[in-house]
């Protein structure tokens, strides 16, 4: 699971991920500021993908009751740390997309699909930040997690993805 | 520096520091704009901001208190900004005196079950598991939990907050019993040793609170099989709820039949249990859990000349159903049902026979609501509805009686870094009214370090055979708990000490032929735990250390004694190792000696071993053998001071777990 061809996966995974925001016609003054955040990181070093989660952060300080730069901050939030696993950054990170996704939990526009995502995406994360020990400890919610999004919606094409990519990792993981 | 915004005029620039430190990477910014940066290693930070006039500067940084500025933006350079840490709320804190966690709850949790399994020589046992950690004593003889200088019974078992009546599997006398429930079926365990809230009641010393795991979410089927158990099990999934059902049969015969033992079985031990479950999410706040289990217990000893037979039904179930019931208010009910049949032929001479039917019920409802970050209040009532009945040759007795109880709790931020937990339970029964407030005042610095200080007052029915003999004298027992609880805790090491003292009234105590409500008795000592993941890379190691000085005058005793079940000294110390897909437990288990009128027993030493192979992310592969160096332990004395000693000094276990359907790995559970 930390192997650089899993890492390189999920990289290219992100920025996918990236590229497929959509677009609300309600808040296009939002919408055009996360657009341009984003844009930051197709060069996506280390200070970049901070820079754009804290950006995010200030376009959630502007439209607080909107779900999308939480689901963002989360987002790129885990898409740093799987990254960046061992950064000095990352355990803050983590513990920041852990409260996010909670605070997104208890809004009553959330997508429990796409909260359920980024739950297993969050698993995967301290999977990868030590697998020895989180493997066992944190396999089953992975799954679970991914397994509940896509029931929820079948078409979540980013918990298709998550666990395509959790599957190929966890067999270069175990050798099957 | 960190790369800022480049496209405004105005240079607003400065220092965050926590009053010591550099916060590097605190996100300064102008509230309403993406105008901002990160501040870099020695917490500078610069940007430029297109905005004009007066604005709000903002600083926010994981773990401290937002920092807001207005001025006009002429005014915003060479800033010192100080950063005040944040204090915790309600949520993010869980006070943890007298009290082990495991699984997973609400946050990261930090064992599972297949920790617990895996922990000592527990082959699987919940409750042999348990028995790793401080504050709990070595009774080899017996299995169950001792917790603190009390009884076995004193210690009660919840599922989904219903209460199991009995939670263990039957045996014949000086045989390790085990726990009813496999670790499996829950996501959440809370061994709490003394001091808990208004919740729970009927229990003198502590409680054991179990969650069952939510709805499973795809379809399972697996088997297990080792030399003395079978087991079969499965799920359905359905899209808001799933089914699931689990047979088991455990029988010693076949390694009877392998291995030597000292007692004389003409019926080997049998238990033929099957269980199901039913889950349904209503949404996301309205959850119904439902479970149902049943156990046969069959088996023949030879004792002492006579052909003791034993068989035991047991059944217990429960729904409950959580619901959000709008304004923040939560909502809780449950039903459970205990129902008990025993039956012993030969019992105590040739001829005999023995039969004893238990049966509870219990109701609950509880309103729990969060006022704010600061104040949550819960309030609830419940009762339990007993009857059992007993025929022992010309021996016979009925009894019916039932225990009303209401509690309300509130936990409070009193200041930050200062929690208060208040409550109170009063239970009516037969009558007379028992009010029992409870406290926990916790200092909490930081999120390495908290300082506990618990007392309450709990309170236990005696065991239906005192009162039966108690002519309607014998009251409720009552214990009064003062635990002072000292944790420090980093990512890789945790040390928690614990010292406590106990003072029981009202205990049965037998005078002139009846029990009656006369009995006393104190119990105090000092729990110490110490985990640690830092000396080598994949292993972990505890060590666990209770001593405890009880004395009573309760049951059958003349005098004020030491309980015969006490050991002084209690010490266990564990590893685990984990090497590709190996991971190799160590443990070595010690108890100073009993005290019996014949004299003290030797003190009890044990060290196991156990090894699991992840074969494939379908195939596990346990094994254990206990007490690898075949020493001779002696349990107690009998009343003809004769040793009771284990059946068999050393026990090797092997079990395979297969998942069939499940496209899971290290998922042994397919309930």
């Amino acid at each position: 699971m930390t192997s650089q061809t899993f890492k390189h996966q999920v990289l290219v995974f992100a920025l996918f991920v990236m590229a497929s925001v959509s677009i609300n016609a309600q808040q296009p003054c939002m919408q055009e500021l996360i657009g341009q955040s984003l844009s930051k990181l197709q060069q996506p070093t280390p200070e970049s993908f901070l820079n754009c989660i804290a950006e995010m952060k200030r376009i959630d300080a502007m439209f607080p009751d909107s779900i999308q730069p939480k689901h963002q901050i989360a987002l790129q939030s885990l898409n740093f740390s799987v990254m960046n696993p061992h950064a000095p950054q990352t355990d803050n990170l983590l513990t920041e997309a852990e409260q996010t996704i909670m605070t997104m939990t208890q809004m009553k526009n959330a997508d429990q699909s796409e909260i359920c995502t980024l739950r297993g995406f969050l698993y995967m994360v301290r999977i990868v930040q030590n697998p020895a020990q989180n493997g066992q400890r944190y396999y089953i919610d992975v799954m679970q997690s991914f397994e509940k999004a896509l029931k929820i919606n079948p078409d979540n094409q980013l918990a298709k993805d998550l666990q395509h990519k959790f599957f190929e990792g966890m067999k270069q993981a175990t050798g099957k | 520096m960190a790369v800022c915004s480049l496209s405004a005029q105005t240079t607003i620039s400065g220092i965050v520091t926590d009053g010591h430190e550099p916060l590097v990477g605190t996100n300064v910014f102008i509230v309403g704009s993406i105008d901002g940066c990160l501040a870099d290693s020695l917490g500078r930070f610069s940007f430029t901001t297109s905005k004009t006039g007066e604005v709000m500067l903002k600083a926010t940084f994981i773990g401290y208190e937002d920092f807001s500025l207005t001025a006009d933006v002429s005014q915003l350079t060479n800033l010192s900004i100080r950063m005040n840490e944040k204090a915790m709320t309600l949520n993010e804190v869980v006070v943890t005196a007298s009290t082990f966690s495991f699984g997973k709850s609400e946050n990261f949790k930090t064992m599972d079950a297949l920790d617990v399994v895996m922990a000592g020589n527990s082959c699987g046992d919940i409750v042999a598991a348990l028995q790793t950690l401080p504050g709990t004593q070595m009774v080899g003889e017996s299995g169950k939990l001792y917790v603190r200088g009390g009884e076995s019974d004193e210690c009660q078992t919840f599922i989904n907050g219903m209460h199991v009546l009995v939670p263990y599997s039957a045996e014949t006398e000086n045989t390790a019993v085990r726990g009813r429930f496999s670790p499996f079926l829950f996501k959440g365990i809370n061994f709490s040793l003394g001091g808990y809230s208004g919740e729970y009641g009927q229990a003198l010393s502590s409680v054991l609170p179990m969650e069952t795991t939510d709805a499973a979410t795809s379809d399972k089927f697996g088997v297990s099989a080792s030399l003395v158990d079978w087991n079969v099990g499965g799920t359905k999934a359905f899209k808001n709820s799933s089914l699931s059902f689990n047979a088991a049969l455990t029988s010693m015969g076949l390694y009877n039949s392998l291995f030597k033992e000292r007692n004389d079985y003409f019926r080997p031990y049998r238990k033929l249990s099957g269980e199901a479950q039913y889950k349904k999410e209503f949404s996301t706040s309205s959850v119904l859990k439902s479970y149902i289990g049943y156990d046969l217990t069959s088996v023949g000893q030879r004792i002492d000349g006579r052909n003791l037979s034993l068989k035991e039904h047991n059944i217990y179930a429960n729904v409950t159903y959580k619901t959000a019931i709008g304004h923040g208010y939560t909502l809780f009910t449950g039903i459970a049902n205990s129902s008990v049949f025993s039956d012993i032929d030969n019992a105590k001479t040739v001829g005999d026979h023995y039969h004893n039917f238990r049966n509870e019920v219990h109701l609950k409802a509880e309103v729990r609501k969060s006022y704010s970050n600061v104040l949550k209040l819960s309030a609830g009532v419940e009762d339990y509805i007993r009857n059992s009945t007993l025929n022992y040759d010309i021996y016979h007795y009925q009894l019916d009686y039932n225990i009303l109880s209401a509690h309300i709790d509130a936990q409070w931020r009193v200041i930050p870094r200062l929690f208060l937990n208040l409550s109170a339970r009063t239970e009516l029964m037969k009558s007379k009214w028992l009010v029992m407030p409870r406290a926990t005042l916790s200092y909490i610095p930081n999120k390495h370090l908290q300082f506990s200080l618990v007392a309450g007052r709990y309170s236990q029915i005696a065991e239906d055979d005192y009162l039966a003999q108690s002519r309607n004298t014998l009251g409720q027992s009552t214990a009064d708990h003062a635990i002072l609880s000292m944790q420090y805790k980093t990512q890789t090491t945790l040390l928690r000490i614990e010292p406590y003292w106990k003072k029981y009234h009202d205990l049965p105590l037998l005078e002139n032929g009846i029990y009656q409500s006369h009995g006393h008795g104190t119990s105090k000592g000092i729990d110490i735990f110490v985990e640690d993941h830092s000396f080598i890379k994949n292993l972990s190691t505890t060590l666990s250390y209770s001593f405890n000085d009880s004395k009573r005058l309760y049951l059958d005793y003349t005098e004020v004694q030491t309980p015969d079940y006490v050991s002084r000294h209690n010490l266990r110390l564990t590893a685990k190792y984990a090497v590709g897909k190996l991971i190799f437990g160590l443990a070595e288990s010690y108890a100073t000696g009993r005290h019996f009128p014949v004299g003290k027993t030797p003190h009890y030493n044990s060290v196991d071993v156990n090894l699991t192979y992840l074969l494939s992310p379908k195939v596990i592969v346990y094994s254990s053998l206990n007490n690898i160096f075949g020493r001779t332990n002696i349990f107690r004395y009998d009343g003809k001071g004769s040793p009771v000693m284990p059946s068999r000094d050393r026990f090797f276990y092997i079990g395979i777990f297969v998942s069939l359907k499940n496209n899971k790995a290290y998922d042994i559970s397919n309930f």
